[in-house]
């Protein structure tokens, strides 16, 4: 029994080397050989069937899946060949495979907006493996800058517009601190911005990063950029609409709205949409009618103090004051007023 | 201010002590300061669940930013409508300024509070209005007038930034939070206990709804004024004349 356990210790002390399973060798034996093997689609497109058997050992899955674990239906010799038409047809077809092993993230991928399309008849939406490869599978976010890499495959406009902002630049740099698309989208159920949803959580989104005291720290950045904004009128109007569903008239700006989306920059940056000159600017986009002096009506994240906003610190104190000086008055002469009627009983 | 032109002594037991425009006047802006709370408080306390409910039955935040507007309006019109009034019924000279601020008052207050602590035998006798009514009125004028300034900078900041620097704006924003909530809690706590919970008129005091008060209560309340619509002196300890807190028609 106890040479049992020792052989076990062994067995399990054995260096783990990347190794693709035994089984695989029937189908390398042809799909691994020869790196010109293809075969021709009716749309006119080669689809490669060469498996670059390096390249699976060192992914995720190359010591756990068999060929056949993905590719059911090819289990035995010769193989009957699917009628794909094109090379999209193929990867349409084999890309539900994943799901049964990462059902969770298949199933958050239906709450997505590229599922949603895909649903209206667009091929061309993004599908797990369009993402994630197929046999060269790595972590997706090692190193992170992979990410906003692999959205540029089909966005690239808006990659190429983050990368000139605050967050790209830092992130082409190699800082993990910023953010990439994922991070402010989500991966799988990634949310339609263009009905304003996204826009009305920003508050949420942004502040996940620009209310954390150690990170905004090291940057030299307020924390207090999320509770100035949700006091203020825009930030009022916005949680109150958050629950709302559906598309619904947006009367409330959010932090992308003045601050930018993908081409957010420092306020001081002379292309800043915030920045003084340009503020006015921003203004107009929502209030046509906006004069030189009305972006001073905007406290800049700021909370009233005597130094920057004279006028809104001393009406608060002023108030701050009256208040409680007025009720305790009216309540000491109607607990006077109470007291003389009992005593005159 | 009196613009009670139809103040007469009744038949021996009820004084018709407000005329309908009072009448009216009260019942509306009484309407109008509910609906006013009701739409604005939530928006002030807007991360309260109780608050947000509120809002979420009214049609969310939209509607009940309009709905508040509504409200609003009314009080701009009444607040004209009784300014206007009651400017030109005092150049015309027919009735006195009976809501006029004077010294009297402040030793009223003072008399008052004595008679309260134990120092003096009785309170001191009111004409028209009282101190705490006319404490009352102008708080509340005041408050209109700011509430209605800064809730138009509000409605239409671009248009206050054109004649103002912007920091008004924020600047209202406080004000209009503050005042407002300054007057809903003194009308909880002040009005309620005057009109309703003071042992005087317990549960409801009417007379602002009928016009009419009883004369045992006028002789209480308001003797001077009583003395004057009967044409006898008054006995007011003080000795003064009553020419200046006449509510009523001079001649």
């Amino acid at each position: 029994m106890r040479s049992f356990a020792v052989l076990l210790l062994a067995l399990a002390a054995l260096p783990a080397e990347a190794k693709i399973p035994a089984e695989e060798d029937s189908c390398l034996g042809c799909h691994g050989t020869d790196a010109s093997m293809s075969m021709d689609l009716p749309s006119g497109e080669k689809l490669g069937l060469f498996v670059d058997q390096d390249a699976f050992a060192k992914s995720v899955h190359g010591e756990m899946l068999r060929c056949t674990e993905c590719h059911a239906d090819k289990s035995d010799y010769p193989h009957e060949s699917k009628p794909f038409k094109s090379r999209r047809d193929v990867t349409v077809a084999y890309y539900e495979q994943c799901k049964k092993c990462h059902f969770s993230n298949y199933t958050k991928t239906l709450d997505g907006v590229h599922f949603q399309l895909a649903q209206k008849g667009n091929r061309q939406t993004a599908v797990c493996v369009d993402c994630h490869g197929s046999h060269a599978i790595g972590r997706p976010a090692e190193p992170r800058s992979r990410v906003s890499a692999t959205c540029a495959g089909c966005h690239k406009g808006v990659h190429d517009t983050y990368a000139t902002s605050v967050h790209g630049k830092a992130m082409l740099e190699g800082n993990g601190d910023v953010p990439v698309c994922t991070d402010c989208h989500h991966a799988h159920d990634v949310t339609d911005p263009r009905a304003g949803a996204l826009s009305l959580r920003t508050a949420e989104i942004c502040g996940r990063c620009h209310t954390d005291e150690k990170l905004m720290k090291k940057y030299g950045l307020s924390t207090k950029v999320v509770d100035t904004y949700l006091t203020d009128f825009h930030g009022m109007a916005a949680t109150l609409q958050k629950g709302k569903k559906g598309r619904g008239e947006r009367l409330a700006a959010g932090c992308t709205d003045c601050h930018g989306v993908h081409d957010i920059q420092k306020p001081e940056d002379p292309r800043s949409s915030v920045l003084r000159a340009n503020l006015v600017q921003t203004c107009r986009k929502c209030h046509p009618e906006a004069t030189d002096s009305f972006p001073a009506a905007w406290m800049s994240h700021y909370e009233p103090s005597l130094k920057k906003t004279p006028l809104v610190w001393s009406v608060r104190l002023f108030y701050y004051i009256l208040i409680p000086f007025i009720l305790i008055s009216l309540a000491v002469q109607i607990a006077l007023h109470l007291w003389r009627v009992v005593v005159n009983r | 201010m009196s613009a009670s032109t139809g103040t007469r002594a009744g038949s021996g037991e009820f004084i018709l002590r407000f005329g309908a425009k009072q009448r009216v006047e009260h019942f509306v802006t009484m309407v109008d300061f509910l609906g006013l709370c009701i739409t604005g408080i939530p928006q002030k306390f807007y991360t309260a669940k109780w608050a947000q409910w509120l809002i979420g039955t009214m049609g969310g935040i939209d509607s009940v930013r309009w709905i508040h507007r509504f409200f609003g309006v009314i009080l701009i019109v009444s607040v004209v409508v009784h300014g206007v009034g009651a400017v030109l019924a005092i150049m015309s000279r027919r009735v006195g300024f009976s809501m006029a601020v004077n010294k009297r008052d402040f030793s009223d207050a003072i008399e008052t509070l004595q008679y309260y602590l134990g120092a003096a035998d009785h309170p001191a006798r009111f004409d028209r209005y009282d101190y705490k009514q006319k404490w009352e009125y102008w708080s509340l004028m005041i408050g209109n007038v700011i509430m209605i300034l800064s809730g138009l900078a509000l409605m239409y900041p671009s248009v206050a930034a054109r004649f103002a620097p912007g920091e008004l704006i924020p600047a209202a924003k406080m004000a209009h939070s503050n005042e407002g909530l300054m007057a809903f809690l003194v009308i909880t706590v002040w009005h309620v206990f005057n009109a309703h919970l003071n042992p005087d008129v317990f549960p409801f005091d009417a007379s602002i709804f009928t016009g009419k008060v009883s004369r045992e209560r006028m002789e209480h309340e308001h003797p001077l004024e009583l003395a004057r619509l009967e044409g006898r002196p008054a006995d007011d300890g003080h000795g003064a004349g009553t020419g200046a807190h006449g509510g009523h028609p001079v001649a």
